[in-house]
């Protein structure tokens, strides 16, 4: 999204929050530093906003998430710990049908276990793609790296959570 | 290309991106050629398909509302004195200041409220109280000029610093009939810009 003008604060709020929650959640499998995160990103959008150059909003407003995130991480000097539940994980389809997405949502736990043991990289972009459903310049953009490198990122980061889920096909 | 030969590192990266549509078309020719009849390369595209799939599919979080307050007025605060904030979205500024100390605080630091406040006469400290006993009462039409509803958020402001106290639950349409009244017959509110003059009925 490129915006001509930049949005109000409580825009932002209402526009972008509950993906930035979801980004943190993913990322963390924890609510609390979901919530976290999204008050942390909404001060510092707020304060950010009068200096905003119109441009690529998403990039702006994803590069400062990201940046909070990591400033919490680094924070609270912890890492998320899950453990990777066993097997019995069901078929997909090769195009999801009512009955897919179904199992897909009993899955979700075992997705959101798998996302954690990805290294960090990996999983903030593959995160900041299928979750958030950035473009591949703009998770450039957001993570500071080029392009090359988030398709690098994401297809890595896929090709271990088929590993680690090993669904048959 | 016919004798395209799939090799897992190397073309890999390509079907991932081509289900993300990033590719250029050059790349999605290569994918079109390797997808061609080799059944090593339609597995893993398929596996990453699954894997895409399946992350996408994730159920989304309901952000907690809590989280997401009604924001802050920022330079609607200025606009807002000028008195060049259409009705509508003068009464959600106005909402938002007997709701937000942040903006109140705000406001009242820009010069112009300060010459507007300074010159408001005195307003009734008990009437915080007054405003906190009165029961919400139903939805009603309301057809007052935004800029005598600013009049009214800027004595209701000097109410509030005066003699508020506590969390006092504001029936916003009373608080603005009462200030509007009051408002329009003290010499106070000269000092508003002629916008506000005009606007008044």
């Amino acid at each position: 999204m490129t915006d001509e003008l930049a949005p109000t604060w409580e825009e932002v709020a209402h526009r972008h929050g509950r993906k930035i929650y979801n980004f943190a959640y993913r990322l963390t499998g924890n609510p609390d530093d979901a919530a976290d995160l999204v008050q942390e990103v909404l001060l510092r959008v707020r304060k950010g906003l009068p200096s905003y150059q119109p441009g690529s909003f998403d990039g702006w407003l994803w590069r400062i998430t990201r940046n909070a995130f990591l400033d919490g991480i680094r924070k609270k000097k912890r890492r998320p710990e899950s453990a990777l539940p066993e097997g019995d994980h069901h078929s997909l389809g090769s195009s999801p049908s009512p009955d897919e997405v179904l199992s897909s949502i009993r899955l979700s736990d075992d997705v959101q276990s798998a996302l954690l043991k990805l290294p960090y990289e990996f999983r903030e972009a593959v995160v900041l793609c299928d979750v958030v459903g950035l473009a591949y310049d703009e998770i450039a953009e957001a993570t500071d790296v080029p392009v090359g490198t988030v398709r690098s990122r994401i297809h890595r980061g896929r090709k271990l959570l088929r590993g680690m889920l090993t669904w048959p096909i | 290309m016919a004798d395209l030969i799939f090799d897992p590192d190397a073309h890999g990266e390509l079907f991932s991106a081509y289900l993300d549509g990033q590719l250029t078309p050059a790349e999605v020719v290569v994918v079109s050629e390797l997808l061609d009849g080799d059944e090593d390369a339609i597995k893993e595209f398929l596996a990453l398909r699954h894997v895409r799939t399946s992350l996408r599919l994730l159920p989304e979080f309901e952000v907690p509302a809590a989280l997401l307050p009604d924001g802050h007025l920022g330079d609607r605060l200025s606009a807002y004195l000028d008195g060049e904030l259409v009705t509508l979205e003068h009464r959600r500024v106005t909402k938002h200041l007997v709701d937000c100390s942040d903006c109140r605080a705000e406001l009242q630091e820009l010069d112009g409220a300060r010459i507007a406040v300074r010159s408001l006469p005195g307003v009734d400290t008990t009437m915080t109280g007054e405003i906190a006993a009165t029961p919400a009462p139903p939805r009603r039409r309301r057809i007052v000029a935004g800029g005598i509803g600013a009049a009214a958020a800027a004595a209701l402001l000097v109410g509030l610093a005066v003699g508020g106290s506590g969390d006092p639950v504001f029936v916003l349409d009373d608080l603005a009939t009462h200030h509007i009244a009051r408002a329009s017959a003290e010499p106070g509110f000269a000092v508003l810009p002629a916008a506000i003059e005009l606007a008044a009925p």
